[in-house]
């Protein structure tokens, strides 16, 4: 089959998939505990304030009388799909939602970033060491580091990270390790060093490093900055990759065709490269792909814990608020990104293993 | 028989190809050493097919991964072992030298044509690659010449064939496009270990017939590994039977098949499906091949033989001559068949060499 039509077969799945993602966000949200009205007006509201708010934000019509859950839903459907986002109730209380999520992209994408590179340059390497060293001390301790890093959960390495690098931690005794003073490490930790940083003051990333000439300094700290948490992002994934990677090289260089190839004088760099290679991407292809997620929505946790203003963060305030067009809009994001890796998968597939098709009814 | 001829007439000229003497090959394991090839000795002329035939597990084929530096630790050739490979040692060769042997100057065809191909290059790709290390031969010229190989080994509209990956093509068609890979390095030697197994009874006989046919064609010495002695009947000029790890009997095709010396071949002949009637049902050799991890003190068949008696399990057999042709021999205590039982063991043990410990247990029989 044609990749393009394949392409627009996928597309077309994918509208039953963004139906169910928004539907259930939006079930769980109105059926929590939530009370946005308070939230934004707090304790010593008037009811004529209340009342009034309760209208603007669609939850009530002006007579008093509930809006219908069906039509706040089919509401939220039809903007959604019409890409109108609305203005945000409690976070920036009427900012346009995409300028909020405009404005705190490019950290999460810079976190995501550097957790991908991270993880693609320890976990691949690693792995395909440990796999042609199989069974050495070296591998073992490839290999077991790749399941420790697989095993520390997130939110704990990230808890684990931040006290070593801020004040009275392990590594403070390094401050210029990691950490310029207005990094890590001072009383306020990662906080307030996003606001004090010359990178990230409310301005999109690519006019700090591009804008009027690149300023590498800046890229320097920029960089310093964001690894601990990108270090501690990309840690399951790197952990992933070291394992596959080892167990695919090894499936691999065990293989007839390996011998085959020896058999016709082949060298063993050129086994490597060109016989292993390409095999041991195959069973990797799905983790490295499931890493760009990281690029958008995996990183919730860690931005909490180190308290990166990013994405990630902001969808964590959101969902408490509840701050209910942001976090439709995030979900939105997430599975828009979710659907386009899996879809890009599946198409790089077929060119890095031609027994896979995208035909679904041959032979 | 023009074949049997043409092979003899090849000894009578000169030297062998292929001379394996005294190759031992081991494992190392935890608890033991396990001799899967032990003390094997034969020879390869060019232009003739050698068999080796034995049950599995009988070492067949580490003999072949030996001969092609393929064995990987825990495997280990030990130094006593010589391989011969047109007067080089290849014993004594660095991994570098080795690799300018395989392909140009051995090739091999392995069983499972299903994984001897890379499933993610193209049949054009793998045996231009074949090209291109062993000849240097590159871009267009190498497609010419990868289309020749492969109407060469009978896969029509070979031209096209090329772009295709291994899972287009059927069990015999690749095992047919293996054997073009190999025969793209030019070898002298070929061995091919079991390539007819995994292939059904019609594919089997193509298969074998487009090996004679490139023997012929090219004067290329083959090495054929099989436990299935209809298909050695067909293709073999000689054969050496092996059992777990030792040669017991070497003969011409002809010799073995007329006048099965040993024990074990004449059981094995005798186990071949249709051989005798429907009635008698099928011939079998009761137990298994043992796992070859004690020295060869004595005969390793022994418990397995209908004919054994004392000495057998104390004492090694040596390679005695049986026929009265040329290079017939077996290696088993009931030859010399002239001689009394006390004469055979004195000369086994004469053959042996005189400081064998094992002597002085025999000798009080």
């Amino acid at each position: 089959m044609n990749r393009l039509l394949y392409l627009f077969k996928r597309l077309l799945l994918a509208v039953p998939v963004f139906l169910f993602g928004i539907t259930m966000s939006f079930m769980v949200l109105y059926l929590g505990p939530i009370d946005p009205v308070l939230n934004i007006l707090g304790q010593d509201a008037t009811p004529e304030d209340i009342h009034q708010l309760k209208v603007a934000l669609g939850l009530i019509y002006q007579d008093g009388s509930t809006v219908p859950l069906w039509s706040q839903y089919l509401k939220v459907l039809t903007d959604l799909l019409t890409f109108d986002f609305g203005q945000s109730w409690i976070i920036q209380r009427g900012t346009p939602v995409g300028d909020l999520i405009l404005n705190r992209m490019p950290v999460t994408l810079w976190l995501g970033f550097w957790s991908v590179v991270v993880a693609l340059v320890v976990g691949i390497p690693g792995g395909l060491y440990a796999g042609l060293r199989a069974n050495t001390w070296r591998d073992y301790i490839a290999s077991g580091g790749g399941i420790i890093w697989r095993a520390m959960p997130n939110f704990w390495l990230a808890v684990m990270v931040v006290g070593l690098l801020s004040a009275g931690g392990l590594l403070s005794f390094y401050p210029d390790l990691w950490v310029s003073t207005d990094v890590i490490g001072t009383s306020d930790s990662v906080g307030n060093l996003f606001g004090s940083s010359q990178v990230f003051a409310g301005m999109p990333l690519l006019e700090a490093i591009w804008v009027p000439v690149p300023k590498w300094t800046n890229i320097a700290t920029a960089i310093k900055w964001i690894l601990p948490a990108a270090l501690v992002l990309g840690s399951s994934s790197m952990g992933n990759e070291i394992r596959i990677g080892r167990t695919a090289v090894l499936e691999s260089i065990n293989s007839k065709y390996v011998e085959t190839a020896k058999a016709k004088g082949v060298s063993g760099r050129r086994i490597v490269t060109k016989h292993v290679g390409r095999n041991a991407l195959i069973p990797l292809l799905p983790i490295i792909m499931s890493e760009f997620y990281l690029l958008i929505g995996g990183s919730v946790l860690v931005e909490k814990v180190f308290s990166i203003r990013g994405l990630g963060n902001m969808f964590f305030r959101g969902v408490l608020g509840p701050d209910i067009p942001l976090v439709m809009a995030l979900v939105f994001l997430f599975i828009i990104v979710q659907v386009t890796v899996n879809i890009a998968q599946d198409i790089l597939y077929t060119f890095i293993d031609p027994r896979i098709t995208l035909e679904d009814t041959e032979r | 028989m023009s074949r049997e001829e043409t092979a003899e007439s090849a000894r009578d000229e000169g030297d062998p190809l292929l001379s394996v003497r005294n190759l031992q090959t081991v494992f190392h394991t935890d608890r033991e050493t396990i001799r899967a090839v032990d003390d094997v000795s034969f020879d390869v002329y060019p232009g003739e097919t050698v068999g080796i035939v034995g049950e599995s597990g009988s070492g067949k084929s580490v003999t072949a991964r030996s001969i092609m530096g393929l064995v990987d630790s825990p495997g280990e050739v030990l130094p006593e072992s010589s391989i011969r490979f047109n007067g080089q040692e290849l014993t004594a060769f660095s991994d570098a030298e080795y690799r300018e042997v395989r392909g140009s100057g051995i090739g091999m065809v392995f069983q499972d044509p299903q994984q001897s191909l890379n499933p993610v290059y193209t049949i054009g790709n793998q045996i231009r690659e074949a090209l291109e290390i062993n000849r240097d031969i590159t871009g267009a010229q190498a497609t010419k010449e990868a289309t020749k190989l492969l109407e060469s080994v009978g896969i029509p509209d070979a031209k096209r064939r090329l772009d295709e990956h291994p899972h287009e093509f059927s069990g015999g068609m690749r095992q047919r496009a293996v054997i073009a890979m190999m025969l793209a390095c030019e070898p002298d030697l070929l061995i091919a270990d079991e390539p007819t197994t995994a292939l059904d009874v019609t594919i089997q006989a193509q298969i074998l017939d487009l090996l004679k046919d490139l023997q012929e064609e090219r004067n290329l010495a083959i090495l054929f590994i099989t436990h299935d002695m209809g298909v050695i009947a067909d293709i073999s000029d000689r054969v050496n039977v092996m059992y777990a790890g030792q040669i017991v009997e070497k003969a011409s095709v002809e010799n073995l098949f007329e006048r099965p010396e040993h024990p074990y071949t004449r059981a094995l002949i005798e186990s071949i499906p249709g051989e005798h009637s429907r009635g008698e049902g099928l011939n079998t050799i009761e137990g298994e091949v043992p796992t070859p991890n004690a020295p060869a003190d004595h005969c390793r068949f022994a418990p397995r033989c209908p004919q054994a008696f004392g000495a057998c399990d104390k004492m090694a057999p040596q390679h005695i001559d049986v026929g009265e042709t040329v290079e017939h021999t077996a290696a088993c205590l009931l030859y010399p068949e002239d001689k009394a039982e006390g004469e055979r063991l004195k000369h086994h043990r004469a053959l042996a060499g005189g400081d064998d410990v094992k002597t002085e247990v025999s000798n009080d029989e």
